[in-house]
């Protein structure tokens, strides 16, 4: 190989791996506002819920799901166990023992940016709003992708019913068309539970960490994990610690699957094409040959 | 031609994509480093390890039992202030240098490797043909493979003024202080004679012989020299300690005893509380017991400054006087100089992150669990803050030497009719009764703790400050003309309101006001529901507070429309 051939590989080499790196999926960034709306959402406060489970009480009354008992005495067997959500129960306070001290963590939908739960939905049962609510409808049909889909194990589904539905946190989006707050963060005692824009939200956690040195952890989680949630978490000790996902990445979900889903229909239109071309190529070499070749045959008959 | 060009880059294409996706994939680790296991009382065992020269360690670290050494030489007939030089070496003077191995030509692998070994195995060696009992001398018997994961952190050995009191008091010392005291001179040229004693000088060792510390231009020629000889802290106390004990051991008679040589004695893991520490007589330095701190040409009167009950709390001198014995004002003038680190005086005394000014060693103080129940909500004063009360000030900048008396606050002056003996809050009435509120109790608790504490009775004036503890905005001048009681609702609002997500409902200040100060004293009462919430035989709703909604001209703002379908 001589010089100018081996740096015309090495540059050809060096842009194809810079355009492969291009077209690999980037984290979009989180977003706040959609179509002139704020995204609205909640930002827990994990110093300070104080495990009253209010919260999961008033969740029940506004969704008109069974009311849990939440004296003490019930709230002390309650969290001897892990709870996660179910189809009747929105959102479940747990406790998480740390080197801090111990810390009750509500848990509900996260609300993300851009839902793995809505993209996987095929006939978009799974809504994002444009305030920021996650949402499900009727016209469901019942796949259970949007469970599959959910990094944080979210959506529950009816299975006792006879016609189920898929049930979750809504952010309460009927309650928000009538202008008010969220049930829980209407029964929080202590401001533990806080709703607001987004965008407000994350002021007032990073105010909250830079006006209290050494009482937090230095980030919010749901600013960027997976693309960035309306649900955001306040803690003092690290986010594992109180049982929430730190593999998830920036990345939003949807992003994973977009690179394939954008080349499906190309490759389905563009590959009979490609063969098609490829198939006449090679007839029109192979007649050709014959040609030559009968030519020549007749040629040496001629002899 | 034209096929070979174009596989050839696209082959390396190929190429580098896959090192670039098997760089991402290997590149997280995978291995969990195994589990570290501490000894923290070691007894007299030592580990080598010496990983500043080694590195990576290429077999287990050696864990060395001085105690056992120490012994056997006893065992063989020795006296024992007569087995250290058995392996540690002595200098001219014939004072032990507690150094070992005896001789490392150089401070690298092979050297310090070879020396340890030399000595180490020689030594056993020759008991073995001496026929006595031996230590090991094949690799693995003393590099043992389970003292790869072993960290011996040795207790550090405190000289508490306990100690020094008991060497000050001992009759054979004759009160001759240049035994362990002394300062370096180094404008002078002979160079045996640096080392002096200069009676009502003397000093902490760790002002000169801490050499991980950076000290200011008086100190640092000197920190300079004991770096550069290596007489560290901890090596300077073992020469000083140890030879003195070895000494003494030496001329004392049968029923004499002299200091510990053993490092068990020494390295208790055991310290003196500042309550303990308080009742031992402090090193005399010609400290005053008051003193007015009055800094000419400064703006503020002086201070009056009790020196000898600050001393009781604190361990060392070290807690204030951080470089020198000397008075703050030699080093901080009112503009900083080089010898007060560029710090001024007003900082140095003010500096509320500081542990070695006033203000700081206050804070640290009010953070400790009687006080941080009120004091974790206000924040500390210091210069720099805007437009502080004038008493704030005053309260120490007196001008006289004398503290003036203070009268020990009292509930009995209180108006029945203004300071409820009793409050009832009725925010959560629909689900549970009206919670009662001990308010006259928790004053009187809080009036005695006020009164417990020295530092408190001094600063907490007048009741108000006890007040304020809890109201913490309240204007009282103007309250008590308007005659208006201080209810929490005049600041918290009960409506929710997005925009200012900083201030604080009415029910989340009740809760956190209330928890947070029994979270902060440690008090086991008040941390249940039912302490507080009695509950209603027919609860309403739990999501009916009145005026909770969003206000609409929010709802405009954010574009929050309603959606009817």
């Amino acid at each position: 190989m001589d010089r100018r051939t081996f740096l015309k590989t090495i540059g050809v080499g060096l842009a194809g791996a810079a355009g492969g790196t291009l077209l690999t999926p980037h984290p979009s960034k989180a977003q706040v506002v959609f179509d002139g709306m704020e995204f609205s959402g909640i930002l827990v406060d994990t110093t300070r819920c104080i495990g009253c489970r209010r919260c999961e009480k008033a969740c029940a009354e506004v969704n008109n799901l069974p009311v849990p008992n939440i004296s003490e005495t019930a709230n002390e067997a309650v969290f001897k166990k892990m709870r996660k959500t179910t189809d009747i129960q929105y959102t479940v306070t747990n406790l998480y023992e740390t080197e801090k001290g111990n810390f009750f963590v509500p848990w509900r939908c996260m609300h993300c940016n851009q839902p793995g739960c809505r993209s996987a939905c095929l006939v978009y049962a799974m809504q994002k709003r444009t305030t920021g609510h996650v949402t499900w409808d009727t016209n469901c049909m019942g796949c259970r992708l949007c469970m599959l889909s959910c990094p944080f194990d979210i959506p529950k589904f009816e299975y006792q019913e006879a016609i189920p539905r898929i049930q979750k946190c809504n952010l309460c989006f009927g309650r928000f068309n009538k202008g008010k707050v969220p049930g829980c963060v209407e029964a929080c005692p202590t401001e533990a539970l806080m709703f607001g824009t987004r965008r407000k939200l994350l002021e007032e956690g990073k105010r909250r960490i830079a006006q209290n040195p050494g009482k937090y952890v230095h980030h919010i989680y749901g600013e960027y994990e997976v693309g960035g949630t309306s649900h955001l978490y306040l803690s003092a000790v690290p986010f594992q610690q109180i049982g929430l996902r730190t593999d998830l990445g920036a990345v939003a979900y949807p992003v994973y699957s977009l690179v394939y889903l954008t080349a499906i229909p190309f490759i389905a239109t563009l590959t009979p094409l490609f063969m098609l071309g490829i198939a006449r190529a090679v007839r029109m070499r192979k007649e050709r040959e014959e040609k030559e070749e009968k030519g020549k045959e007749e040629k040496e008959k001629h002899k | 031609m034209i096929k070979k060009s174009i596989i050839l880059p696209a082959v390396i294409c190929l190429l580098i994509l896959v090192i670039i996706a098997m760089n991402t994939v290997y590149s997280v680790p995978t291995y969990a480093p195994p589990k570290e296991v501490i000894w923290t009382k070691p007894e007299s065992k030592i580990g080598i390890a010496h990983t500043e020269i080694f590195g990576m360690l290429e077999r287990p670290q050696v864990i060395f039992d001085h105690k056992k050494h120490a012994e056997a030489l006893v065992k063989e007939g020795k006296k024992e202030w007569e087995t250290c030089n058995a392996c540690h070496p002595v200098d001219e003077g014939n004072a032990l240098i507690f150094d070992f191995p005896k001789k490392v030509v150089k401070k690298e692998k092979d050297s310090v490797m070879n020396a340890y070994h030399d000595q180490c195995i020689s030594c056993h060696k020759e008991k073995v043909q001496e026929g006595k009992k031996s230590g090991p001398v094949i690799c693995a018997d003393c590099h043992k493979e389970d003292h790869k994961n072993v960290k011996v952190k040795y207790p550090v050995a405190e000289f508490d003024f306990a100690h020094h009191d008991k060497h000050v008091k001992n009759k054979k010392l004759k009160e001759d202080c240049s035994l362990c005291h002394h300062t370096y001179d180094a404008e002078e040229p002979d160079e045996t004679l640096r080392l002096v004693y200069e009676q009502g000088t003397e000093e902490s060792c760790y002002y000169c012989h801490d050499t991980e510390k950076k000290r200011g231009p008086e100190l640092a020629p000197i920190v300079r020299v004991t770096a550069k000889k290596g007489l560290t802290i901890r090596k300077a106390s073992h020469l000083q300690c140890l030879n003195c004990h070895v000494e003494f051991a030496k001329k004392a008679k049968k029923d004499e005893k002299a200091g510990p040589v053993e490092c068990s004695k020494c390295h208790t893991g055991e310290y003196k509380t500042i309550s303990e520490l308080a009742k031992v007589p402090q090193p005399d330095r010609n400290q005053p017991e008051k003193t007015l701190i009055d800094i000419e040409n400064a703006r503020m009167k002086g201070v009056g400054f009790n020196h000898s009950s600050h001393e009781k709390y604190n361990r060392t001198c070290r807690g204030c006087h951080h470089e020198t014995l000397k008075a703050c004002k030699e080093c901080h003038g009112i503009t900083g100089t080089p010898e007060g680190n560029m710090v001024n005086v007003a900082d140095a005394y003010h500096n509320v992150v500081s542990e070695h000014s006033c203000s700081g060693c206050h804070g640290i103080k009010k953070s400790e669990k009687e006080c941080a129940g009120c004091h974790h909500n206000i924040a500390p004063v210091d210069i720099e803050t805007m437009n502080p009360k004038k008493e704030t000030c005053a309260r120490c900048h007196t001008g006289k030497k004398e503290r003036i008396p203070i009268l020990p606050l009292s509930v009995a002056g209180l108006d029945p009719e203004k300071v409820k003996k009793e409050v009832t809050v009725k925010i959560l009435e629909n689900e549970f009764e009206p919670s009662k509120f001990p308010h006259l109790d928790i004053i009187k608790k809080l009036v005695k703790i006020s009164n417990d504490s020295k530092l408190a009775t001094y600063f907490h004036t007048k009741m108000q400050t006890i007040c304020d503890g809890c109201h913490h905005r309240s204007k009282a001048e103007a309250e008590a003309k308007k005659d208006t009681p201080p209810f929490c609702r005049n600041c918290h609002p009960v409506a929710y309101d997005p925009e200012k997500l900083n201030k604080t409902k009415l029910l989340s200040a009740y809760h956190r006001q209330c928890l947070g100060c029994h979270e902060m004293m440690d008090l086991e009462k008040g941390r249940k529901c039912s302490e507080c919430h009695k509950e209603k035989k027919e609860p309403k709703s739990i999501t009916s507070i009145k005026n909770f909604e969003l206000p609409t001209r929010l709802l405009e703002k954010f574009g929050w429309t309603p959606v009817t379908n």
